[in-house]
């Protein structure tokens, strides 16, 4: 057998792709953890605009909202109370019950006398509900008060339709200003070993279909990418480092302009910004500190690749190689100083509180697809470039107008919702929300995140490297 | 009959050239927009053909602006030809002009490495052949400190040796005999001598008439873009130097 295998060419490159597929779909499926089964469910019911009191929750009221949630894993129940601006004295007693068999599904009690005016009283049950997706439930608030220390249940006066609001039994107009909220399951991870087996089996077909061709001698274009990069790595890898070597080469503090750059950029957005944004965002210099290293690769990868083919003229018109090696050089580089300016990200984080998880692990998807972005866009400006050169002047706003597009620095609920298109529309935004999901929150994003970051990146890449295909012959004779 | 290891077909080489260049948006989409947009075509190569074989020194003559360099961009594979094609069977190794791609700011042995890869040599010929480099460049200590301290004479003498320290299958030389003092000169001379004993087909640019006559064993005689001659050294030589 294992004779066999050595026949077949490329045999321990097929394994080896293969195994890092297996440690990749079981890595995901530890790191992403519930996130992956579970997602807050689109059902949940969100919190009514409050009009008016309910009634004075007294110990002869009782106040019942009938309502039903298409809510898979139900978790959270909650009502909105007014203290009426004053001292409230008692308990407030807060059931859930399931109609269906009269059980009581959640029970909380509530000291009335620590309530606060506007708040929201919530019970969360310790393990998620199933079984409940819309079943006729009941939330019911007793309290043992005397009027004039007792709390007031909030309501909303034009909707209808949500069950139900009885007060000691009489049928109210309107609707309890109440919450339900849980988890519902993702299709996609339920059934995430399925996928991952599928995506196992097409692999190898298609390691199958390269292993054919590389002994028939025709070179599909996946096979011709691995011997390019087999071929020119020492030229990369010289390129990257000639590129490192002459950045900092005449500077005093040298390499550490790249731990310092996001670092200072970060203090003095910090000092700008924070009395603005500081209350509304928890982390808010890790949350800053994220936005700045991946925007500030972006640009750096993006302004660097732009010169890339016109800085190496004097080389391109002297010796042959491979065009794309000085765009795929110059994003590597700013890769590099994207990986050194990670230290400062994480060691700052760290001080300031935020709860590293497993999660965080895989923000480095996230990095990816923006490498995988920037370089594709990186190969359309360069290829601009040559043909018209205002593309730096025009890059130079369109990057600046960019930043301020993307929640770098503000949180995006600043946002009208006007405006918000301004976000749907920012593919690095999608990369961004997810990197500060997984290392602030701490958790996975959902699975169809990965899908959308994915493809937004590729079809970048695809139509970055398509038009610099097209173009790069034409590229020496406008130098 | 020996191997042919390059094959110049029927190759058309054109620049577009327009009076002006435009190389700002505003500007191609106001001429355009004008109906001005015109391009003058310059044929800078025109229907060349001829072929190289195994072991052979071919030299290219002609004057200045006959498209000598362009018919060697072309096969080294930094110009695509228009029409015609080139086919090559082997490494090529191109000396269009030394020290392309030399970086000013890195010293004499970070260059070597950057220019090496350049040429594209691997990891391990380089370090394998790091010694015999600074030996033959004569740079001794300095080959530690950046280039831009150097003296031309030292450059050239820097990239010559880099780029002759491999045995190419297929060697593409622009001019660079004349670097260096006159031992160097002497020195490089030899050397491309003992490469083209080794069974390296040479494609060789020059002006100096007495060197085609020593190197080639053969000739291409290029005039405005078109062959005017090609055929053994003694034979055009002695017709070109009549023109």
């Amino acid at each position: 057998m294992k004779e066999r295998l050595s026949k077949i060419p490329g045999a321990r490159v097929c394994a080896s792709v293969m195994a890092i597929y297996i440690f990749l779909v079981f890595a995901f499926h530890f790191l992403a953890g519930e996130q992956l089964l579970y997602r807050q469910s689109r059902e949940n019911i969100a919190l009514p605009v409050a009009q008016t009191g309910v009634a004075e929750l007294t110990q002869d009221i009782v106040v019942e909202q009938i309502f039903s949630a298409n809510i898979q894993r139900f978790e959270t129940v909650g009502v909105q109370v007014s203290t009426a601006y004053r001292p409230n004295y008692g308990t407030v007693t807060m059931e859930l019950i399931n109609q269906a068999d009269g059980s009581v599904l959640l029970f909380h009690q509530f000291d009335a006398s620590a309530i606060e005016d506007g708040q929201v009283l919530t019970v969360t049950a310790d393990t998620p509900m199933e079984g409940l997706y819309g079943m006729p439930l009941l939330l019911r608030l007793t309290a043992d008060s005397v009027a004039g220390s007792a709390v007031i249940p909030l309501m909303n006066t034009e909707i209808q339709d949500a069950g139900g609001l009885y007060v000691n039994g009489q049928s109210v107009a309107g609707t309890l200003c109440f919450i339900a909220s849980g988890e519902e399951y993702i299709w996609t991870g339920i059934h995430y070993w399925k996928f991952a087996l599928l995506g196992g089996i097409l692999l190898a077909v298609l390691l199958a279909r390269e292993v054919r061709g590389y002994k028939s001698g025709k070179y599909s274009f996946v096979l011709a990418t691995y011997f390019a990069v087999k071929k020119y790595k020492f030229l990369i890898k010289q390129l990257v480092s000639r590129d490192f070597k002459t950045k900092y080469k005449r500077s005093v503090l040298g390499v550490f302009w790249s731990f310092l750059n996001p670092l200072l950029t970060m203090i003095v957005q910090y000092f700008v910004f924070s009395t603005i944004f500081r209350a509304d965002i928890q982390h808010y210099i890790a949350y800053l500190l994220i936005g700045i290293v991946c925007f500030n690769f972006f640009s750096e990868a993006c302004g660097m690749t732009l010169t890339s083919i016109l800085g190496n003229a004097s080389l391109i018109t002297k010796v042959y190689m491979p065009k794309y090696i000085y765009p795929v050089t110059r994003v590597m580089s700013s890769m590099v100083n994207l990986g050194i300016s990670l230290f400062p990200l994480i060691i700052v984080s760290l001080a300031t509180g935020v709860h590293f998880t497993k999660a965080a692990i895989l923000s480095f998807y996230f990095l990816g697809c923006l490498v995988i972005f920037s370089m594709g866009l990186g190969l359309l400006l360069s290829t601009s470039m040559v043909f018209f050169r205002d593309t730096q002047f025009l890059w130079g706003v369109f990057s600046m107008i960019w930043m301020y597009a993307t929640p770098t620095f503000y949180p995006e609920s600043i946002l009208p919702e006007e405006f918000r298109f301004v976000l749907t529309i920012n593919p690095i935004y999608y990369f961004l929300k997810n990197i500060r999901l997984c290392i602030l929150d701490g958790i996975s994003p959902e699975p169809i995140s990965y899908v959308q970051c994915f493809l937004i990146a590729v079809v970048m890449l695809f139509v970055g490297a398509w038009v610099f295909r097209k173009n790069q012959d034409k590229f020496v004779l406008y130098l | 009959m020996a191997r042919k290891m390059v094959e110049v077909n029927d190759v058309t080489m054109q620049f577009r050239m327009n009076n002006d260049r435009i190389l700002s948006l505003k500007e191609f989409v106001t001429t355009a927009l004008r109906g001005k947009l015109k391009y003058d075509k310059f044929t800078a190569v025109n229907h060349v053909s001829f072929s190289i074989e195994k072991g052979e020194t071919l030299g290219l003559i002609g004057r200045n602006g006959a498209g000598k360099s362009t018919i060697l961009k072309v096969i080294s594979g930094i110009l695509k030809p228009t029409e015609g094609s080139v086919k090559t069977y082997g490494n090529v190794v191109p000396m269009l002009e030394l020290g392309s791609g030399f970086d000013y700011d890195l010293t004499g042995r970070e260059n070597i490495f950057l220019n090496g890869a350049i040429l594209g040599y691997s990891e391990d010929f380089l370090n394998a052949k790091y010694d015999e480099i600074v030996a033959f460049s004569e740079l001794g200590e300095f080959i530690n400190i950046p280039i831009r301290n150097y003296s031309s004479g030292m450059l050239a003498r820097l990239a010559f040796s880099i780029a002759t320290v491999v045995q190419p299958e297929i060697l593409i030389v622009d001019e660079i005999l004349s670097v260096g003092d006159a031992a160097f000169q002497a020195k490089s001379y030899a050397r491309m001598m003992e490469l083209m004993g080794g069974g390296t087909t040479v494609l060789f640019v020059s002006h100096n008439l007495q060197q085609i006559r020593d190197m080639c064993s053969k000739v291409v005689w290029l005039e405005n873009g078109s062959v005017k001659m090609f055929g053994e050294t003694q034979k055009v030589c002695d017709v070109y130097e009549r023109a």
